[in-house]
């Protein structure tokens, strides 16, 4: 056998703990397997040829005292086909670690609300044996990738597969307005509890991002459009320098809203109240954080017309209960 | 090269013997470590690091026998192989297609699939873009261990200590919850993972039984309103048409009474939390309003009366 990294193989710039992950996986496979074609094990193990050669190259010196040949790995590659034999301690793979299996049976079950991507049977016979395995009981997990009506869901997947515009009804929540509006439908997504439509808005001229659960209609347009670059990086917030700010003072009741929303700074002050200044898109969203702090809040400072949206808000409100002189404006 | 070499030998090594080894029997045994103790001993906490980060079960226990008393390392065989699932080429290919489009923050869900026997089609072909990334919490592993194996898990949540038997846990509104019995309280409790103060603490496992009061709903989150445990209010609101389609996405079609004339409607709630129902309320701003009963009106109105500069 060739020294390490001799033999026109390039050694590998993976660090040795990710090497050696791959392969106390890959071996116990190969062994079973064998004779097992190179390209197989490659596409299998998402691993390069030379990588893997490389790899392979180690296993020879690989085994159990007194590391006679007996006790070593026995690989032979011939015809670019692996032959592997003796690696006993290695037979079976390393268990899954919890996040692993976590990860496993979370993916498995929200995977029915991905569109086009549920594979039914097989795919609950994998999840209740993989489960088995661990000693786990996969119905004690329950994800949810938030609520959408599966029938938009299925619409506007179609429509993106298919390149078409639709027509959506959209309550944009931070404007406080339904309104009806013309998209291209680039990407859907499921982020943090809500699913999102990424798209070109012909209102707006610029990709748009849409809470599912805030489009009440979905119309099929005859018109198709052309793919637009990647909206894959699209956050969902993203305020800009031209935004508005404000500085609220909260009280320690009211800390909640930190973790909440982005906020830009917070400060502490005496009592567990905070400091915090924070980008506003759009003024209805201030008016409503306002009135539901009601007296755990107060503006400190604000740009434009902000620093009456509490007091205006709450006014507008208390004339709806028919509250005496609260329309008018302040002083 | 020499380490990758070392780490396998290390293992096989130990999964070999299935006995406690020492430190300085391995130094014997495995071939690849420096020759002065400093270096070996450098060398030897990184590995140790290594294949526990890994999930290799290392563990320490004292070597039976050994005078003076010596603690060696130990991998035992039961807990490092995966029991084989046994799965069909079509159901691997099913949960490469399910760990490809949701993934949890953070996890290598690749080496998970490596482990059940590497992707089984060509990925090009089953593989969907990820359309879902759950978050993770530190002490959400912990959690499903304790969940999955029955052990008690102890934390700190709201500033006090808790024991809890979990019984499950759930992605629900972009958080995770744990619902469990809580032995100080006495009653089931659904946390927040995220709220946890600290680390969660598993004790061993086996420890309870799931008791007949975890209800078989997956549900482990109700709408706000209902989450409390005041005595139930029957209310009557009504929602400007703008809004009832926003609406609806937090009620069932069962709750409303009437459209009115002009596309109003009227829904009824049964609400054991004012304050979260008082959150949704306002929510409308000036497009909803408490109809009854009177009480939650007054309280609504008092409330307004208190953000800053409306009395003044």
């Amino acid at each position: 056998m060739a020294a390490p990294g001799a033999g026109g193989v390039i050694v590998s710039r993976v660090p040795a703990g990710d090497r050696v992950r791959r392969l106390l996986a890959l071996i116990p496979w190969v062994t079973a397997n064998s004779p097992v074609a190179v390209d197989d094990v490659c596409r299998r193990f998402g691993i390069s040829r030379s990588a893997l050669l490389a790899d392979l190259e180690v296993l020879p010196f690989v085994g159990v005292p007194p590391y006679t040949p007996d006790t070593m790995i026995d690989v032979d590659i011939d015809d670019d086909v692996i032959e592997m034999r003796l690696a006993a301690p290695f037979d079976r793979p390393l268990r899954l670690t919890a996040p692993q299996a976590l990860a496993l049976i979370a993916a498995g079950h929200s995977i029915r609300a991905v569109p086009g991507a549920d594979p039914g049977d097989p795919l609950q016979r994998a999840l209740a044996k993989v489960a088995a395995a661990m000693g786990v009981d996969p119905d004690r997990v329950h994800v949810d990738l938030g609520d959408v009506e599966r029938s938009t869901l299925d619409a506007l997947s179609t429509a993106a597969s298919d390149r078409r515009s639709v027509e959506i009804g959209y309550f944009t929540y931070g404007r406080d307005e339904h309104s009806q509006r013309v998209v291209d439908p680039l990407r859907l997504y499921a982020d943090r509890g809500n699913w999102y439509l990424a798209g070109w808005c012909h209102r707006s001229t610029d990709v748009r991002v849409f809470r599912l659960d805030r489009i009440d209609s979905v119309r099929m347009l005859d018109q198709t459009f052309e793919p637009r670059p990647d909206a894959s990086t699209l956050a969902v917030f993203r305020p800009s320098d031209t935004d508005p700010r404000v500085t609220l003072d909260l009280d320690a009741s009211a800390r909640w809203v930190i973790e909440q929303y982005p906020c830009e700074s917070v400060d502490e002050l005496a009592d567990g109240a905070v400091r915090v200044r924070m980008a506003i898109t759009a003024r209805p969203w201030l008016e409503r954080l306002l009135v539901r702090l009601g007296p755990a809040a107060s503006v400190v400072d604000a740009d434009t017309d902000l620093a009456t949206a509490g007091v205006d808000a709450a006014r507008r409100i208390l004339a709806v209960y028919g509250v005496p002189g609260s329309s008018e404006p302040a002083k | 090269m020499q380490k990758l070499e070392r780490l396998l030998n290390l293992t096989a090594v130990l999964l070999h013997s299935g006995r406690p080894m020492s430190a300085s029997e391995l130094r014997e045994r495995v071939p690849g470590y420096p020759d002065s103790d400093v270096a070996f001993h450098r060398a030897f906490e990184r590995d140790k690091d290594d294949l526990r980060e890994m999930g290799v079960p290392l563990e320490l226990e004292e070597i039976p026998g050994a005078d003076p008393p010596l603690d060696g390392y130990r991998i035992p065989r039961a807990r490092y192989y995966l029991p084989d699932p046994g799965l069909e080429p079509e159901e691997l290919a099913a949960l490469q297609l399910a760990a490809s489009a949701v993934q949890l923050d953070g996890v290598e869900g690749v080496e998970a699939l490596w482990k059940l026997g590497g992707s089984a089609s060509d990925p090009a072909a089953a593989t969907i873009p990820t359309v879902a990334a759950i978050p993770t919490d530190p002490n959400l592993s912990p959690l499903f261990e304790a969940v999955s194996r029955r052990a008690i898990a102890r934390f700190a949540y709201r500033d006090e200590e808790r024991t809890v038997h979990p019984y499950r846990i759930g992605f629900q509104r972009g958080h995770w919850y744990m619902r469990g019995f809580d032995l100080g309280r006495d009653a089931v409790r659904l946390y927040r993972i995220d709220r946890i103060d600290g680390t969660v603490e598993v004790g061993s496992p086996n420890a309870f039984e799931v008791s007949d009061d975890d209800d078989a709903d997956p549900n482990l989150v109700s709408e706000g309103w209902q989450l409390g445990v005041e005595p139930p209010v029957r209310c009557v609101l009504r929602v400007d048409a703008s809004h009832v389609p926003a609406a609806m996405g937090h009620l069932d079609e069962g709750a409303v009474i009437e459209t009115l004339p002009d596309g109003s409607m009227l829904v009824e709630l049964v609400v054991t939390n004012r304050y979260a129902f008082r959150g949704l309320v306002l929510t409308y701003l000036d497009h909803a309003e408490i109809i009854e009963p009177q009480e939650l009106r007054d309280e609504l109105v008092e409330w307004l009366r208190q953000v800053p500069g409306v009395s003044s």
